[in-house]
């Protein structure tokens, strides 16, 4: 193995792998953090939207006469006043505003700049839209029925449609000792960040239109406001806000942004928007939900051999990433999977009335988690083998090319699977009596893969990371990559600090600035810390290069005679009191003869290939793969159906963790959300109407919810990665809700496999057992 | 939010003849954790706020023998559940008190105010039913005293005359030697119970002599279920006879159906809740089964 190491110059400086607090946490917990509707200019106007109030109408007309006669009010803009040309992610399919049909409740009709919020409320009462109800798609099912009204026409209300087939999928299901197959289903998750999505736009002196947004993906964010507008690239500048976390629901989706960019360049006056809660949730891109029909085969070995995989995916009203949400739904959980050669993959995504969905935390890897993790644990109990054994006999390992190309360079699955059995006692519990009480308890498990990186985008993974030397001998980087929270910021600083055997206090990092940072695609699919975190180890190297050259010249002494600690260089033995500090170095840098400031720029680019291009979507996405597992024990009231999780242990294999405290963070978390999402979470419609926008009633996880969450490191050390780092941000997102379901199963025979899992499901899969018992019984009789 | 004139008067009278005066332009304010709520998300715009911060005789928490409890008004949460008065002489409320919606309601919401909005989702009014608390509701025209199932009348509706005042809440001398309010949430995410129940009883050993029984939360004003009280009286607390009770609990009440929880569901955590609470009166075991 070649992991990334080098001679530490000074191992007592360097923080990577040791608890570090965020460099940014001090601005936040002080108040002092600049939010996306923290930030004021002179002038703003506040902008509000009007949402339809129809799943799917013909908009007949509208009139802003009223609104717009209202003092304080500067414009009231209607989908005829956008650009005409369509925007959206990858299929264009809408205007800023909705022109001649609405196709959710919450599309965005109207907006109003106004001197203040109020106003621009009371402007938006005063608008009258005349609307012309359709008939709705009101599901999946509905959408890809013949003879069904189209939500897009010419669509069919098919988004995507992917079909893989590897192998002979036959010949391997009747070689099979054992075949199975079930339906899961799971729903619709909204990200559930603390802060509601909000910009502030103006137009500068030049013309040249800044966007300061709440956003993951500031360079995706430039290119999509001056495709929206019709403006070169460079007219564009996004400015990154301090970000109150993301989810995946601030990349290029979300319409706050883009609405409050063209109606800033509209008016040439700043213009501020910040989502309500309630807007929020319409606006904001919930994860797909799907259908997921699973049929394995596994050999008299237990060996898995054979799988097919049919995922119906419910899009919502627009394509955004959803179509990728169901492509990694579809192939990726397949690689976990050493011994499976044959499978054949279907996946339709349709369109519906439904509000858009699209990334959310996890990327569709949850809901296939949720469908492969529930299969494997009822194939486990008919083959009468315990179902963490058989994970761990199918676990791919480091070095395995897996089933559809991905390359393990580290495979720290087995352990993660070790590491929870040992967490939460696995072995004990698993052979305790069953409880026979009202309150019984269960064990559950599940295990996951993930990506760290993926190639994706114009056939470049790369990331950038621009290192400057100021002249007090600290450093500043710039990226294109966002923190959002997860630890970004500090990871960057670690690595390139460490490299120059700084404190990381010397280094700062800046938010991302289309203007003056480096592009980057951003923060999504788990690729900073291995990307980005390779770009500024190459970064600090080149600083640390740059510096020896210099005082190797400056001193007259060879370079293999000098030494790097606590912010100086000096000559070693022969000329102890040589010696010269960051600064002066970085002043002398400048200050001579064709002299300039120490600046430089390093590129990571992984060798990773385009699968996506593929239509069999073979071939290694990611320079590496991040795993993880989960095992939960949970008390289920067979009286109320309520689930208590009385104890987790999750494991996460991030490579190497560069920052214990932010991984920990992170892998607390994820779980926490995938309890959310299994427990406690639904988003509930009537006629694709959400009924619950708010968090008195969409019940987000709280304190007292949640059980102690114990986390554990697995470091696989991964070739690829900064000092054998991966991402730790998602992965553990997966497990969870299969392992919920699973041990709820343990604990009292209810096989749970419709997310959420609610007291009423599990109140009927017990009346259900008791009808078949006394069934039974009444035959004997 | 809309701007508003925020008044501070000093005295009930001055507070029932603005009231009367400004009429729906105006709201009542106290704690506001309900109020702040609607003006932000102009379910009201009124354009008056009448303040009773400043108004006498609307705080405080006495007791005397005679006639019991009496808590002003203004009292909120976290002080009922302080109350040295309170914990000792009805422990049953201050356990209530105690334990409702959050620290952040707990700390700003008065109890007066919790009454007056009449959200049925909330625990005080169930518990202050069992307790038979009494209302003392003031106005220009002078006092007069309501039952606080009389003045909870509906789904956010009580008695309340458009130009009163909540200034008192009273609460007999204690005849009860048990008490328990059950707080019930559908999952432990909620916040909001999805059932809640009060039970007094007076008990000689394991046979009860008087019991109360109120259901709230899932019915839209308390419900006191006089069938089920009667069963109790005079009988020895056994497993079956809180099943018995239990069951013409559930039977009894009218359950709501919304997004929250169908109405059968409800009717089924009724029961579970309304037996697990009978069995509070004896012994139990540690999975909540009666020993006896």
């Amino acid at each position: 193995m070649t992991m990334t190491t080098q001679a530490r110059l000074d191992g007592d400086a360097s923080t990577i792998g040791r608890p570090t607090p965020q460099v940014n946490a001090q601005e936040k917990l002080t108040g002092r953090a600049l939010y996306g509707g923290d930030f004021r200019t002179p002038g703003m106007l506040h902008l509000k939207v009007l949402r339809s109030p129809y799943a799917h109408a013909r908009i007949i007309s509208i009139d802003t006469a009223a609104a717009s006669a209202l003092p304080g009010v500067h414009a009231v803009l209607t989908g005829d006043d956008t650009p005409d040309r369509l925007t959206g992610v990858h299929r264009k399919q809408h205007r800023i505003l909705a022109t001649s049909k609405v196709r959710f409740v919450g599309e965005e009709v109207v907006a109003v700049a106004a001197i203040d919020e109020d106003t621009a409320r009371d402007a938006l009462d005063l608008v009258r839209v005349e609307y012309e109800p359709l008939p709705l798609v009101h599901n999946m099912d509905e959408a890809l029925s013949p003879g069904t009204i189209e939500v897009h026409e010419s669509t069919g209300n098919l988004s995507i449609e992917y079909k893989v087939e590897r192998g002979d999928v036959d010949s391997a299901f009747a070689r099979a000792a054992l075949v199975h197959e079930a339906t899961y289903e799971t729903t619709s998750q909204y990200p559930g960040y603390l802060e509601p999505m909000a910009t502030v736009a103006w137009v500068e002196g030049d013309g040249r239109l800044v966007v300061r947004a709440s956003t993951q993906t500031a360079f995706l964010q430039r290119n999509r406001f001056a495709e929206a507008l019709g403006l070169p690239v460079s007219a564009v500048r996004v400015i990154q806000s301090t970000v109150g976390g993301a989810f995946g629901g601030k990349t290029v989706e979300e319409c706050n942004s883009l609405i409050c960019a063209w109606m800033a360049y509209r008016l040439g006056r700043p213009v501020r928007f910040v989502n309500s809660r309630l807007d929020d949730f319409l606006g904001a891109r919930s994860s797909p939900a799907e259908r997921i029909w699973l049929k394995m085969g596994v050999d008299n070995q237990g060996l898995i051999i054979a799988k097919e995989v049919k995922i119906l995916a419910d899009c919502g009203a627009y394509e955004g990433l959803a179509t990728h949400v169901l492509q990694v739904s579809l192939v990726r959980s397949d690689n976990m999977h050493r011994y499976l050669k044959d499978v054949r993959l279907h996946g339709r995504l349709a369109f519906t009335n439904h509000p858009p969905r699209g990334a959310v935390r996890g990327f569709g890897g949850p809901q296939a988690a949720f469908a492969l993790n529930s299969h494997m644990a009822e194939l486990a109990e008919k083959l009468g083998i315990d179902p963490v054994e058989f994970m761990r006999r199918n676990a791919v390992r480091a070095g395995d090319t897996t089933v559809h190309g991905f390359e393990l360079g580290s495979a720290g699955l087995t352990e993660c699977l070790d590491q929870v059995s040992e967490g939460i006692g696995w072995i004990t519990k698993k052979a305790r009596r069953p409880d026979t009480g009202l309150k019984r308890r269960g064990i559950g498990f599940a295990g996951a893969i993930h990506v760290s990186g993926n190639r994706e985008m114009g056939n470049w993974d790369g990331s950038i990371v621009t290192a400057r030397m100021t002249t007090d001998g600290r450093v500043t980087l710039s990226t294109g990559e966002s923190d959002m929270g997860q630890g970004a910021y500090t990871m960057l600083a670690q690595c390139c600090a460490s490299e120059l055997a700084i404190p990381v206090s010397h280094v700062t990092v800046l938010p991302t600035d289309t203007d003056v940072s480096p592009y980057g695609h951003g923060s999504i699919a788990s690729r900073v810390t291995i990307l980005a975190g390779n770009a500024a180890i190459r970064a600090g190297r080149e600083i640390r290069g740059r510096l020896l050259a210099l005082a190797s010249e400056t001193l007259g002494v060879p370079e293999g005679d000098l030494t790097v600690s606590g912010g100086e260089i000096f000559a070693t033995s022969a000329l102890p009191n040589r010696r010269l500090t960051f600064g002066e170095l970085a002043r002398m840098h400048i200050y001579r003869h064709g002299g300039e400031e120490l600046r430089v720029t390093a590129t990571y680019d992984p060798p990773t290939f385009l699968a996506m291009s593929r239509p069999d979507q073979y071939g290694n996405v990611a320079p590496g793969y991040s795993f993880a597992a989960q095992a939960v024990e949970v008390e289920v009231d067979t009286e109320t159906g309520q689930v208590e999780i009385l104890e987790t242990f999750v494991s996460d294999d991030c490579g190497k963790a560069i920052n214990p405290l932010a991984v920990h963070g992170q892998t607390c978390g994820a779980a926490a959300m995938s309890i959310g999402w299994a427990l406690y979470e639904e988003m509930k419609f009537q006629d694709c109407q959400l009924l619950n926008g708010n968090f008195a009633d969409y019940t987000m996880p709280t304190a007292e919810s949640l059980p102690n969450i114990q986390s554990g490191i697995i470091e696989s050390l991964e070739p690829n990665g900064p000092y054998g780092a991966k991402g730790a941000s998602e992965t553990a997102m997966l497990p969870g809700a299969a392992a919920i379901a699973n041990a709820v199963y343990d604990a009292v025979g209810v096989r749970i496999r419709e997310l959420p899992i609610t007291p009423e499901k599990i109140l009927a899969g017990l009346r259900e057992q008791e009808a078949t018992a006394a069934a039974r019984e009444r035959r004997h009789a | 939010m809309r701007d508003f004139d925020y008044l501070m008067p000093e005295t009930v009278g001055e507070v029932s003849g603005l009231l009367a005066r400004l009429g729906d332009d105006c709201r009542m304010i106290a704690g506001g954790t309900a109020l702040l709520l609607a003006l932000r998300q102009r379910m009201v715009t009124p354009t008056h706020l009448v303040s009773l911060a400043r108004v006498r005789g609307l705080r405080g928490i006495t007791y005397d023998p005679r006639d019991g409890l009496r808590i002003g008004a203004l009292t909120t949460h976290a002080a009922v559940a302080r109350s040295p008065l309170v914990r000792q002489r009805y422990p049953v409320l201050a356990d209530m008190a105690s334990r409702l919606a959050n620290p952040q309601v707990r700390n700003q919401g008065t109890l007066g105010g919790n009454l007056c909005y009449a959200d049925p989702t909330t625990d005080p009014p169930t518990c202050l039913a069992a307790l038979e608390a009494m209302l003392v509701l003031g106005s220009a025209r002078g006092y007069r005293y309501l039952p606080v199932t009389d003045f909870l009348v509906d789904y956010y509706a009580s008695a309340l005359e458009p130009d009163e005042v909540l200034t008192e809440i009273r609460i007999p001398a204690p005849r009860f030697d048990f008490g328990y309010h059950a707080r019930f949430h559908r999952t432990a995410a909620e916040h909001r119970p999805l059932i809640n129940l009060a039970l007094l009883a007076r008990r000689d050993g394991d046979v009860v002599g008087e019991a109360r029984l109120v259901v709230g939360a899932t019915t839209v004003v308390p419900t006191r279920v006089a069938a089920a009280e009667a069963v109790l009286a005079g009988r020895r607390v056994t497993a079956a006879l809180a099943r018995e009770a239990a069951d013409i609990v559930a039977e009894a009440i009218d359950p709501v159906s919304d997004i929250r929880g169908g109405s059968a569901f409800r009717r089924d955590m009724v029961r579970v809740v309304a037996r697990r609470t009978i069995e509070r009166l004896v012994e139990q075991d540690s999975e909540g089964r009666i020993v006896a």
